[in-house]
């Protein structure tokens, strides 16, 4: 699990009232003089080239905290920090002493969070919201996105809700089309806000080449999806929505959370899909997260992904009788049935991804997307390594 | 619903209906369904409805019973399709509206 | 952070009660009922709960309740998007119709060298003049074809035997193509052929030009010579040797093969499909017998009935599933097409099986002397002298006066399914068809009286069966949803 920022951290020649800033990393010495200015060095060795905005040095190499210049703005960070490279984005808070990396270069899994508002109050938020003013991050975005690198294939927006955000949800992506135009987009929403068919319009002639929705649906009974979201109304609203995109071609795709309050109806869920949203562009069928609201409502949300895998065979079978795009996000291969391994992907980003001590010497592991970090709270009695004389797959 | 046999050279087969708990209508399309296997006559006498059952040669007279009694759960069924189609015949003509016309669904267009 | 709200508080307003969607009901079997809605999806209940659906008795906890409501045939107050979702899927199931024509059958001769009992079409031989379709008639009929809106255009070559008159079709595909570059139609071409006289020089026509082949196999040797004699009584070695060299010249999945069922076929239900098998071909269409031509000239029509023609088939259609269980991926092709009908939104490219019908709107015939015809069948019924859906001739009318003639509207209008006595409350209405040809050949009468008809019996028993496997039977759905995928 990777430590994507923190406060109290030493800081140098940066006072307190300094704004929080956001600047990009480089680890070229030879950087022309004329960046240097915008840009901040990363330094792991001497010499320290002069003329950049910030440094970041790392406390265990004690030359170079020694040879920074008397005056240059530096951050002296601890070892969990060592995975930071050359393209990586990040945001500086000096009135905290803190840091967050909001962009990795090296990460297939960027997200940049909109907000964390939200109109749903979903059982297992794994971002739970914040009913706060943080509109300051839309500006914040604006400066990111710039300095992203603009060969990254692909970057995800996430909160909260971002379609809260309204005409700078649109201001958003529209800036993303202009300074990454060859970046796929992924949005995750609960589409709500695209029942609003106007919205939806001004959305859809952002005229973006590779943008899609990630929109949840929970169950085919309106009641049982609005208790997992805790809003009445939200399932007409999110299909109202879905079907607005779809009418001006957007890409949607579907993510239902397995758990113990959407499991026992997943075949139906399935068959509801094909029936009624055949035209989307793919399904997703994802493992649950043990952090954030999971937590405090786990007895209600818990079950043995072992024991759902009848129903997620008999859902992924009907959505690909039908010709849908299926996958399995957050599964361990050693869970599923054979047949269903080609759906799972490696999915949980790379910031949070282990493997268990029951995953010793399996010689799956490289295929397997293996567990959330937060997976250590509660995770399957029945993982098995493969290739040992124990079971080889569920019966 | 008392049922007759007449004792004539062809085997017929009475049923009478209350008119005040059947229509005509809904009687007369259950009957259409069995049209391979009998011949029909209506009449009536008073708030009556008579239906006139002939059962064609290739049903067999032990199998008379077992048709009057299908032909009066088909009437049953029929009645409960009259109540069906009376209550969702709007929704059905909006349906069929919609999915024939050129524009969208939604009321903001 | 505020408190999570229990399961029951989403649950308040269902107790307000429901109320209902369009829906048809039939019996199924016993006390079981199969409900249907207008976009084909259904349900079974048994009688009890059927009823107190239908007079709102149902309670909310009742084990049916969340079925219906997914699948759309009740509405509650929790949720209003059912409507909109339907419409959607109902316009999907008839998106096909506003596609127009898009099957066009070219009969190119009569004449043929075999002399199958149950052929529909005279055959004559030898007199190319008289029973030849001319290069006029082809161009005028060609262009009638691409008056057609439909984004995909299939031409098939019909006959007689076609590759009597191969000059013909090769001077239709030409200019068929030529006619393309500007009209961009996804376009196709098949020749029905007992590829008797097929020569090399035919198949490699074929192959530069895409068409697929469709032949006659009407089961192992003994039975499709004697269904399908020829001088020389060589018609299935010929069968079996023109479609192994077929498949090396175009590709072993440009060439099908369709069997038609006679008296003799009764019996040899699992022979049949076992020669199939062995020629290596993925599926069957089990067809029945058609009332037409020869067939009813030569009594091959009243030979068998329809209960008998359903032993076999589901005796067919059995082994087949007994084949697929011991792992050979094989398809009866009628099922398929109605099990795609109940289990997809989508309507099946089928014309045979549609409603409104598919005559003229689905596939148009241009007979060889340029008489237009709603469908082969009418064709078929004008040979024994009935022309009553003879829609035109391509030499003397116009497209429109053909496409807004009596002979095809009033067949279309008067056997809709969705407005006639029976059908249109039968639950399987979404996944049946309107035959106003057949019931006029059968009935006299384009309507037909259903309870009589030897098509709505057959089709109903085969709905039935399906229905009760899909329920009962989860190895069998499970083979079924696969060939879906077919």
């Amino acid at each position: 699990m990777l430590t994507l920022g923190g406060s109290n951290l030493q800081f140098q020649n940066i006072p307190e009232e300094t704004p929080p800033f956001v600047t990009l990393l480089t680890e070229n010495k030879d950087l022309p003089r004329a960046l240097r200015a915008q840009r901040t060095f990363l330094a792991h060795s001497l010499p320290i080239p002069d003329g950049f905005d910030t440094y970041v040095v790392f406390q265990r190499d004690g030359e170079v905290v020694a040879a920074l210049p008397e005056s240059a703005r530096a951050v002296v960070l601890p070892d969990s920090y060592d995975y930071l490279a050359d393209g990586d984005i990040l945001r500086v808070a000096p009135n905290r002493k803190a840091i967050r990396a909001l962009y990795r270069r090296n990460s297939q899994h960027n997200f940049l969070l909109m907000t964390e508002r939200c109109n749903n109050y979903c059982l297992m938020c794994s971002q739970p919201p914040k009913q706060i003013d943080d509109s300051w991050i839309v500006e914040e975005i604006l400066q990111v996105l710039p300095l992203i690198d603009r060969g990254t294939p692909e970057i995800g927006f996430t909160g909260g809700e971002p379609t809260l955000l309204g005409d700078d949800f649109i201001r958003i992506l529209q800036a993303c089309k202009s300074w990454l135009p060859d970046t796929s987009v992924h949005i995750l929403s609960n589409g709500r806000r695209f029942a609003d068919f106007s919205f939806s319009e001004k959305y859809a002639s952002i005229d973006h080449p590779d943008m899609m929705v990630g929109i949840p649906i929970y169950s085919d009974i309106s009641n049982l999806h609005d208790y997992v979201v805790q809003a009445d109304g939200a399932f007409d609203e999110t299909i109202r929505g879905i079907l607005n995109l779809k009418r001006l071609r957007q890409k949607v795709e579907i993510r239902v959370v397995l758990h113990k309050q959407t499991y026992e109806r997943l075949p139906q869920l399935a068959e509801f899909i094909a029936r009624n949203l055949l035209f989307v562009d793919q399904v997703v069928l994802m493992g649950l997260e043990m952090t954030g609201f999971t937590k405090a409502n786990l007895e209600d949300l818990w079950i043995d992904p072992y024991d759902y895998r009848d129903q997620l065979r008999d859902a992924v079978q009907h959505l690909t009788a039908h010709r849908m795009n299926v996958s399995i996000y957050n599964h361990q291969l050693c869970l599923l049935y054979p047949e269903l391994w080609p759906f799972a992907r490696k999915s949980i980003s790379d910031w949070k991804n282990e493997y268990m001590p029951e995953c010793e010497g399996c010689s799956k592991r490289d295929e397997c997307g293996g567990f959330f970090s937060s997976a250590k709270l509660r995770y399957s009695e029945h993982i098995k390594p493969f290739g040992s004389s124990a079971l080889t797959a569920p019966v | 619903m008392p049922i007759q046999q007449e004792r004539d050279q062809v085997v017929a087969l009475t049923i009478r209906f209350s008119s005040s708990v059947y229509n005509l209508d809904t009687i007369k399309k259950a009957a259409y369904r069995f049209t391979d296997r009998c011949s029909f006559d209506f009449s009536r006498e008073g708030e009556d409805i008579l239906c006139r059952l002939v059962p064609k040669p290739n049903v067999a007279i032990t199998d008379h019973p077992a048709l009057v009694a299908e032909f009066k759960n088909e009437v049953l069924d029929q009645d409960l399709r009259r109540t069906i189609a009376d209550e969702t015949a709007p929704v059905r003509n909006a349906i069929l509206a919609y999915a024939f016309s050129k524009t969208g669904l939604q009321d903001d267009e | 952070m505020s408190k999570f709200q229990q399961v029951t508080t989403y649950e308040e307003s269902l107790s307000d009660g429901y109320k209902l969607l369009p829906f048809n009901f039939t019996r199924l079997d016993g006390e079981d009922y199969v409900v249907t809605n207008q976009a084909g999806e259904s349900l079974t209940l048994d009688k009890p709960t059927l009823y107190d659906f239908a007079k709102h008795k149902l309670s909310w906890t009742a084990p049916s309740y969340n079925a219906l409501k997914s699948k759309h045939f009740l509405v509650d107050s929790d949720s209003n998007v059912a409507i909109d979702l339907l419409t959607l899927k109902v316009r999907t199931k008839f998106s096909r119709v506003a596609d127009f024509t898009s099957l066009h059958i070219f009969v190119a001769t009569l004449r043929c060298e075999h002399s199958c009992p149950y052929c529909q079409v005279s055959r004559q031989s030898d007199d190319r003049q008289a029973f030849d379709m001319s290069p006029e008639t082809a161009e005028k009929a060609l262009a009638m074809v691409f008056r057609s809106p439909s984004p995909a255009i299939k031409i098939e070559f019909q006959g007689g035997e076609s590759m009597l008159n191969f000059d013909l079709v090769r001077q239709i595909v030409e200019r068929a193509e030529e006619i393309n570059i500007v009209e961009q139609r996804d376009l196709q071409f098949v020749i029905a052929t007992n590829l008797a006289v097929v020569s090399d020089d035919i198949l490699n026509y074929c192959k530069d030009h895409g068409i697929l082949v469709s032949t006659s196999l009407d089961g192992p040797a003994d039975v499709h010579n004697k269904n399908r004699p020829r001088p020389g009584k060589d018609s299935y070695e010929r069968a079996v040797a023109g479609i192994q060299r077929a498949r090396e010249v175009l590709g072993r999945d440009r060439v099908s093969a369709l069997m038609t069922t006679t008296k003799l076929s009764l019996d040899r239900g699992r022979d049949i499909i076992d020669e199939y098998v062995r020629q290596g071909f993925s599926g069957i269409f089990l067809r029945p017998l058609s009332p037409y031509g020869f067939a009813v000239k030569t009594k091959s029509y009243d030979a068998y009935d329809v209960e008998e023609w359903l032993r076999f088939y589901f005796d067919g259609l059995d082994y087949i599933l007994d084949l697929n269980r011991q792992g050979l991926f094989f398809v009866e092709q009628y099922a398929s097409l109605i099990l795609s009908k109940m289990l997809t939104p989508f309507e099946t490219g089928y014309v045979d099986l549609r409603s409104p019908a598919g005559i003229g709107i689905g596939a148009i015939v241009y007979n060889y002397d340029g008489d237009v015809y709603a469908s082969d069948e009418s064709r078929m019924l004008a040979e024994m002298n009935d022309k009553t859906f003879k829609l035109g001739n391509v030499h003397s009318n116009t497209w429109e006066e053909i496409m807004s003639s009596d002979a095809l509207l009033d067949p279309l209008e008067q056997s809709y399914t969705g407005s006639v006595p029976m059908c249109s409350d039968c639950a399987f209405e979404p996944f049946c068809g309107a035959d106003p040809v057949f019931h006029h050949a059968t009935q006299g009468d384009m309507v037909g009286n259903k309870p009589s008809s030897a098509f709505c019996t057959r089709n109903m028993a085969i709905f039935r069966r399906l229905i009760k496997q899909l329920r009962d039977e989860p190895d069998v759905r499970s083979i079924y949803m696969r060939w879906l995928k077919a």
